[in-house]
């Protein structure tokens, strides 16, 4: 099912009088393609979960419009959407067995007996807990009682599958197997699915579509690596990428880009911005040891990773305490250099305008 | 007892762990006795007056229930014993404390109703008492479910609903009693010029010619020896549920509070009807509360006296056909015939155990999740 997200605002009206209202979601603007697993990413409040709800039906958009194909749900109760939601802490009735809290829905969509029998164990199927069927929430794992959640929304044969953080309750190991899980099984149900994670590296790993938020407004929305290579501003920039990207306080001048007097880069040959101050940011992976370099970082400590070492160093311009590059293992530096020298790679670095926070581009 | 007996061993034990080599020890030197030197309290040579302390601390916390021992021997233990022994004295005489032998037929003659004073007859109390019980708790704890439904998803008023459903609570159960009584009360001879209560009239409205609820001309069927008096029936019932009402409100409703509002959200997403969320979300999720109420509801109506005193009298309707269990052993306490009373104590201690076992086993296997 395609879904059509037009001006979709929420505002939660103030508790106190005479209180500031909350601007949870504003003006947002998205088209999501059938079949797509698409995820919402940004730091907590920034309103992803909110528009969850909104698409859910629990919540109700202070103005603008949802579409699920062409029909306008955005009045529409949760029930008749056809959703399936999977809530953060999963929400499973601890009085009912793990075939009973699946066959919910499906009885109150009064199906009989055989059928509903017959969809609870497909679901759990997929889901890979068939054998835990008769137990109750509280004598599973997190990660089981994550599976069950998923199968009790996906028994329903829902038209989007909505998930709140999926993985936010489980350990890491756990994690990383969950969400190949979850991409598995979107996959092979090939049904449209939005889901809201605060934590970058999940959502790149397994989005087909990524949309960044913050403090309600949509920042970007794309592919995770276009995102990550061209990101549209500071904030975008900041949020993607493990380590993080370096941001250093620079300018241009004469078409080249300086950091504390050194020309590290030419300046994009479109863009004009002369002499201004910028944000430079350069991710990790962009530096290129080079003892004739033109960056120069005075080296705190090397972090040998095995495949990788990253170099902390630190630099006055860093708007970071440190600033850290990733070398490859096979690159030999210099044994107690105090300071190590860098090309940047073109494509690695990027800059944004020192007022507004924009990628110049 | 037995959680008394608990309490007293890990009081008495205490002392003695904390000289167990360990943490504790160790960071609590300097609590220590004096005696010893804090690190090695296993030490054998301890003083005279350092084991005597020692001894007389880990015995200390018999010290500290005695009181309490006492009390309950006094008025509990005593009072249970004598109770359990008079039953078997058959016809005790208060006046000079003899009896005439020992056996069951003070039981005998409780059951078959054959005492011989004119006071009330212990099937009709026990009739009447089960019966009571049995329709009166489960419909005011059904009536509480529903009330506290319906206040939890009201937002505006709730507070004020609140304190309305749980004033009957600070009232006293005679007081209301009496006024009940008036409600459903005739004054003079039941015919229809006479002064009627507000029940009668707003049934009068209906057509329907006044009833005696209340008083000596109240309706009743009879089986065989046992009375059957509906419309008392009817009134207690209506008074029972009332008044149950405010306490079982009060619990169900703060239980209700305290459930996750995401299950409710996940309800609506599955497409539960609001019947289907309230059994079979809600009202399993509160049963511990719902189970609690129904078994101290129901021992609580074994025990129902004073509002049957309050809406019928002493004499507790015509003849006692109101009485109940807890009103027997007044009644025969009152004519100087303990012999009866402690009977009828005895089997109303065995009915009240037995309910009680099946209570267990039945919220034992519906509360455990």
């Amino acid at each position: 099912m395609r879904i059509s997200i037009q001006h979709l605002t929420k505002i939660f009206p103030s508790r106190t009088k005479g209180g500031e209202a909350v601007h949870a979601v504003e003006d947002m603007n998205i088209e999501i393609p059938s079949g797509q697993l698409v995820g919402l990413l940004g730091p907590s409040g920034c309103g992803k979960s909110t528009t969850l709800f909104m698409l859910s039906g629990l919540e109700s958009p202070t103005s603008g419009k949802i579409l699920f194909d062409d029909q306008d749900v955005t009045t529409l109760a949760a029930e008749k959407r056809g959703i399936g939601l999977v809530f953060q802490n999963y929400a499973l009735y601890p009085h009912m067995t793990v075939e009973q809290n699946i066959r919910f829905p499906l009885d109150n969509m009064r199906i009989k007996k055989e059928e509903g029998n017959a969809r609870a164990l497909d679901a759990a199927r997929l889901v890979q807990i068939e054998d835990l069927m008769s137990r109750k929430p509280n004598e599973l794992s997190g990660g089981q009682q994550q599976r069950v959640a998923i199968a009790r929304a996906l028994v329903k044969m829902p038209n989007v599958l909505l998930l709140d953080e999926p993985l936010s309750n489980l350990d890491a190991r756990l994690r990383l197997q969950t969400r190949e899980e979850i991409k598995r099984i979107q996959r092979t149900t090939g049904i449209t699915t939005v889901f809201v994670t605060h934590d970058q590296e999940e959502a790149m790993s397994i989005c087909d579509t990524m949309v960044v938020m913050k403090l309600g407004v949509v920042q970007q929305i794309g592919a995770p690596q276009d995102i990550y290579d061209d990101p549209n501003n500071l904030f975008v920039a900041n949020f993607l990428g493990t380590p993080p990207i370096n941001i250093f306080k620079g300018y241009t001048e004469g078409g080249k880009v300086y950091i504390g007097g050194e020309a590290v880069a030419e300046a994009p040959a479109s863009c004009g911005y002369e002499n201004r101050e910028v944000y430079v940011g350069i991710r990790p992976e962009g530096f290129i040891y080079d003892a004739e370099g033109a960056f120069t970082l005075r080296v705190d400590h090397i972090e040998v990773m095995g495949r990788d070492k990253s170099v902390v160093s630190v630099h006055e311009c860093s708007t970071k305490p440190t600033v850290r590059s990733i070398i490859d293992s096979d690159v030999m530096l210099p044994p107690d250099a105090e300071t190590l020298r860098f090309n940047i790679k073109p494509y690695k670095l990027f800059l944004f305008d020192a007022e507004t926070e924009e990628r110049l581009r | 007892m037995m959680e008394e007996k608990e309490t007293v061993a890990t009081l008495a034990e205490t002392p003695k762990e904390r000289n167990k080599p360990g943490l504790g020890a160790r960071f609590k030197r300097e609590k220590a006795p004096a005696g010893g030197d804090g690190l090695t309290p296993e030490g054998p040579t301890l003083s005279r007056g350092e084991r005597f302390r020692r001894g007389l601390r880990s015995q200390s916390g018999w010290l500290f229930v005695t009181p309490a021992l006492i009390l309950m021997a006094v008025f509990t233990f005593y009072p249970i014993i004598a109770a359990f022994v008079g039953s078997f004295q058959q016809q005790y005489n208060g006046m000079t404390g003899t009896f005439n032998g020992w056996g069951f037929d003070n039981f005998i003659r409780v059951l078959k109703g054959d005492t011989g004073t004119g006071g009330a007859n212990f099937v009709q109390c026990l009739v009447n008492t089960l019966l009571l019980t049995f329709v009166s708790v489960p419909l005011s704890t059904l009536l509480a479910l529903l009330i506290s439904v319906a206040l939890n998803s009201i937002k505006r008023v709730q507070k004020l609903y609140q304190t309305v459903f749980f004033l009957p609570y600070l009232t006293n159960a005679l007081a209301m009693g009496a006024v009940f009584a008036t409600f459903f009360k005739i004054i003079g001879t039941p015919n229809n010029t006479d002064t009627v209560g507000i029940v009668n009239i707003v049934l009068g409205w209906f057509g329907i010619k006044p009833i005696d609820w209340v008083g000596l001309q109240s309706p009743h069927w009879q089986l065989g020896k046992l009375n059957i008096p509906w419309a008392k029936y009817i009134v207690t019932i209506i008074y029972e549920v009332w008044s149950g009402l405010p306490f079982k409100i009060l619990i169900l409703f703060s239980a209700m509070q305290s459930i996750n509002k995401q299950y409710y959200d996940a309800a609506k997403v599955d497409g539960a009807s609001r019947w289907t969320v309230l059994w079979h979300i809600t009202a399993p999720m509160i049963m511990p509360q719902i189970s609690y109420l129904l078994v101290t509801g129901i021992m609580g109506g074994m025990k129902q006296y004073s509002a049957i005193v309050g809406l019928f009298g002493e004499t507790m309707g015509m003849n006692y056909d109101m009485g109940t269990m807890v009103g027997y052993l007044y009644n025969y306490i009152g004519l100087g015939q303990t012999g009866y009373a402690y009977a009828g104590s005895l089997i109303l201690f065995v009915i009240i155990m037995i309910i009680t076992w099946i209570n267990n086993l039945i919220t034992k296997k519906r509360t455990t999740y």
